[in-house]
């Protein structure tokens, strides 16, 4: 017995070291030829950085999912957007809206609730299935209550919910190609919703049917210039140029999403030829790009960067008091140092290219002087201040840097501001409940419509309204706003919102984001949509 | 042996649940609610209210807990909040990524420290001693993050011979099959294919292999040295035996039995997921995963991962204690046998 438990131990020790000597040996031979390999692949070894019918886009992080009823985050949209369509669009650089999939724009019956939408003929999914009012009736019906379930976040938002007396009430499909939405209340944005990448999309009946009930489809099928390949997890996302597109044929033939979610080795992709086009640049690391030969996109988002007042409680419930703050804060100097120029000083609650009247809106000017005359006859000596420290799209340094700048510029005016900082997780939570007189909050835009930037303030939810203001006339204003169709009478409605804000001070502007991404000279007609997706279709990339 | 190997798989049981109850505590108890983080902008309370309830999150945290366990034991971890996949879906889609650059960063870690602990016991006080232990310092020393950000920018970012992410370029990438790149590419004899995967796996083999070969070297070197003090190696010496037949046939040997001990739990630690390696190469693991799941508030996922890496390391824990008690007749094991 110990004889032979000796003699296997050496044989094992020996098969050990032997298969250990030899993989290491099969590995290293298989690593100095493999190079060469790749690089006449052309894949995205460095050598040869990708063909010219290849698109290579850098992701932050991994799609929430591929069903447009089934994600609310950016890295999703981007992707789906180049696979499934809505029944309407927005301009290649705005929010104006024209028809995709619908043949024109709807026909709204005078009491706007009636919306008549005839369909383009002829489209087929990517399987081959028609498109028709079948369709589009399946796509919606299935994000209506009670159909609807609670994973799915944009559902309420773009059609609206029963209990709350908004929204769609029915969809009905009138012959093959004309489609009638009957709404709860009449609503202006609901076209522009109709163009978003989240909820909107009309997706295949077939895809719906095939996956599990309750469940995000997970082999997409729309109508879109680009077919889904393939997805592994955390890796790559890749499509392909859908040969039978009805519309203009996309330039390219392969779309290729990566993620990284590391900023610096994302640069490094670019650099290095691996990524063609890289989101979310960190405004420190632009000089490296450019001065690397990149070009940069730079435009503005669709975010307001703001800070708070509580005007339910605590010592900034009464006007004056916020007004006297905002006197001590130099906005424009605050911006410039934290940002640089990677951000606009916001002027207005929307951006300029949402809100066009935004010159005409009177911000509380900086005057130390008289902020320290009125706070300190109010017998204002302190405030409590809470904060976030997470990156946000609307604040890509964080709120901690602002805070102690407007820390500073009250010291200035003999006011003493304690500061709490949470991470974002938490500081969505202690924002309700913790005690403040000022925080820090954002927004961004989903639909390029006012009223999604406007009605924060009229929002009876605090985690949406964390200012707790709530003014009568303001939300008659907002229900109007609502009610009004696009035009004249809808700006001069919102530009007077904008004014209200500026004069009883329920927040302090500070800054619009800019959407910064970094891309290859080689790529040609590349535009990042204001509304936080980038259309592949017209995109190509010399060889 | 039977009865110690019975023993010890039954003393996993209470380790696994002591594992859950603790990471049930930090996701459900002390954790900020994932509600608002998952639905975003846009939850309502009453749309925060009706997701908690669809998740089981509004009853007791004990019947969470007996839930959580009862679906654990027939393999059903939940769904991901975030994917709305099964759990165990989620982490088989990435795992084989984990375990395929966890045995590439191993066997690079064996041979590597082996050898310069070798170099290092057996050149004691000279050159190749100090070089060595200067390597194994650097490699304890240096966090990963920082030293896979050097390799990125040295090979891809300046000298552009290595790529920077990813496991495979995406259009040569094998589908279905194993998981495992280089074993799927071997059997299809897409050598093309197993070339972009090898080179893919250069740098994060390297930055990961650093710590673990480190280690290797240093006990490498300390049992060396002990070995070949030893009365035995001397008498083999006096017997004429030549000094490399000696160092390697009678010393190393012996030196091995702790340093398999090392490699065993190294491996078990690498095969739990690189977290920093994972995240600085886009390295799409469950390490990776377990980030992004963290951040998201998708508690779940977390669960899942931390339950797998549990399990891991037990096995490779017995594994060890099971290879160690069969190559070393001395080491005996149960009460009866050391009595």
């Amino acid at each position: 017995m110990e004889s032979k438990s000796s003699f296997s131990r050496r044989q094992f020790m020996e098969l050990l070291g032997v298969s250990a000597a030899g993989f290491g040996l099969v590995s290293m031979a298989g690593c100095g030829g493999g190079g060469d390999d790749a690089k006449k692949e052309g894949g995205d070894a460095p050598a040869a950085g990708g063909a010219s019918d290849t698109i290579t886009y850098s992701l932050t992080a991994d799609p929430r999912a591929v069903d447009p009823a089934y994600f609310d985050d950016g890295e999703s949209a981007v992707v789906s957007c180049n696979m499934y369509e809505g029944l309407y669009q927005y301009g290649k650089t705005d929010a104006k809206v024209s028809p995709c999939l619908a043949k024109d724009l709807p026909e709204i019956s005078d009491d706007g609730l009636v919306y008549t939408i005839k369909l383009n003929e002829g489209i087929k999914f990517h399987d081959g299935t028609d498109f028709n009012a079948e369709a589009v009736k399946k796509s919606i019906e299935r994000q209506l209550e009670p159909n609807r379930n609670s994973d799915m976040p944009y559902a309420s938002f773009v059609f609206g919910e029963e209990e709350a007396g908004n929204g769609v009430e029915k969809v009905e499909a009138v012959d093959d190609y004309t489609v009638k939405i009957t709404m709860r209340a009449a609503s202006a944005p609901f076209v522009k919703n109709l163009a978003m990448a989240l909820a909107s999309p009309i997706v295949a009946p077939s895809a719906i049917e095939k996956a599990t009930d309750g469940q995000a489809i997970t082999d997409p099928v729309g109508t879109g210039p680009y077919k889904f390949v393939n997805w592994t997890k955390g890796a790559s996302i890749t499509l392909v140029a859908n040969e039978d597109y009805w519309g203009d044929a996309p330039k390219t033939k392969n779309l290729i999403f990566k993620i990284i979610t590391e900023g610096n080795t994302r640069i490094t992709s670019l650099i290095n030829g691996e990524c063609d086009i890289i989101s979310s640049v960190d405004p420190s690391a632009v000089d490296q790009i450019v001065d690397g030969g990149f070009e940069l996109f730079s435009e503005d988002g669709m975010t307001i960067n703001y800070m708070a007042f509580n005007t339910e409680t605590g010592k900034c419930t009464d006007q004056e008091v916020r007004k006297a703050v905002a006197q001590a804060i130099n906005v424009e100097e605050m911006v410039k140092s934290i940002y640089g120029d990677y951000a606009t000083v916001a002027n207005s609650v929307m951006p300029l290219w949402m809100a066009p009247y935004d010159k005409d809106v009177k911000q509380t000017a900086y005057d130390p002087e008289a902020a320290k005359k009125a706070l300190a006859d109010k017998g204002i000596t302190s405030l409590q201040c809470i904060t976030y420290t997470t990156a946000r799209p609307y604040n890509q340094k964080g709120g901690s840097d602002l805070a102690r700048m407007i820390q500073g510029y009250l010291a200035e005016v003999g006011v003493d501001v304690s500061i709490t900082e949470y991470d974002w997780t938490t500081y969505k939570t202690k924002v309700q409940t913790d005690p403040y007189d000022i925080c820090f909050y954002g927004w961004t835009g989903d639909n390029g419509d006012p009223d999604n930037f406007m009605n924060l303030l009229a929002d009876t939810n605090w985690s949406m309204n964390v200012a707790h203001w709530q003014d009568d006339e303001y939300k008659a204003l907002i229900a109007e706003g609502l009610a009004t169709p696009d035009g004249d009478e809808r700006d001069a409605i919102y530009l007077k919102c904008e004014e209200m804000v500026a004069e009883k001070q329920p927040w302090v502007l500070i800054s619009h984001s800019k959407n910064l991404l970094g891309y290859s000279p080689k790529v040609k007609d590349f535009y990042y949509h204001p509304t936080g997706v980038a259309f592949f279709k017209g995109v190509s990339k010399e060889a | 042996m039977l009865k110690y190997i019975l023993k010890r798989i039954l003393m996993v049981i209470p380790v696994l649940l002591g594992v859950t109850i603790i990471i049930f505590l930090i996701t459900r108890v002390l954790a900020p609610d994932p509600a608002p983080v998952v639905l975003g902008e846009h939850a309502t309370p009453e749309a925060m209210a009706t997701w908690r309830a669809d998740n089981g999150l509004d009853s007791p945290i004990w019947m969470q807990y007996i839930n959580f366990i009862v679906g654990a034991v027939q393999g059903d971890l939940g769904m991901s909040y975030y994917t709305h996949q099964p759990v165990t879906a989620e982490i088989a889609a990435r795992f084989p990524a984990t375990a395929e650059l966890a045995i590439c960063a191993i066997i690079v870690a064996s041979l590597l420290g082996v050898t310069l602990g070798v170099l290092a016991a057996v050149k004691k006080n000279k050159l190749a001693d100090n070089v060595s232990m200067l390597i194994a310092l650097v490699g304890v020393s240096m966090p990963i993050f920082w030293s896979g950000i050097l390799l990125i920018l040295l090979f891809a970012g300046i000298l552009h011979v290595l790529p920077s992410s990813g496991r495979v370029t995406p259009l040569l990438q094998p589908t279905g099959g194993t998981g495992f790149f280089i074993l799927d590419t071997i059997m299809r004899a897409d050598w093309t294919a197993l070339g972009d995967v090898l080179i893919h796996l250069i740098l994060p083999t390297l930055a990961l292999s650093l710590y673990s070969m480190a280690i290797i070297t240093r006990m490498t070197r300390s049992s060396m040295l002990e070995t070949l003090n030893a009365d035995y190696i001397r008498t083999a010496r006096a017997k004429g035996l030549k000094k490399g037949t000696v160092n390697i046939k009678h010393a190393l040997r012996n030196a091995m039995l702790p340093v398999s001990t090392v490699i065993g739990l190294q491996f078990g630690s690498l095969l739990g997921g690189a977290l920093l390696t994972e995240t600085v190469f886009a390295w799409p693991g469950i390490g990776k995963f377990a980030v992004d799941c963290v951040l998201k508030s998708d508690f779940p996922v977390v669960q899942g991962i931390v339950l797998l890496v549990a399990v891991i390391f037990v096995i490779m824990n017995l594994v060890v204690d099971i290879v160690y008690a069969y190559l070393d007749p001395r080491i005996k094991y149960g009460a009866k046998e050391e009595g």
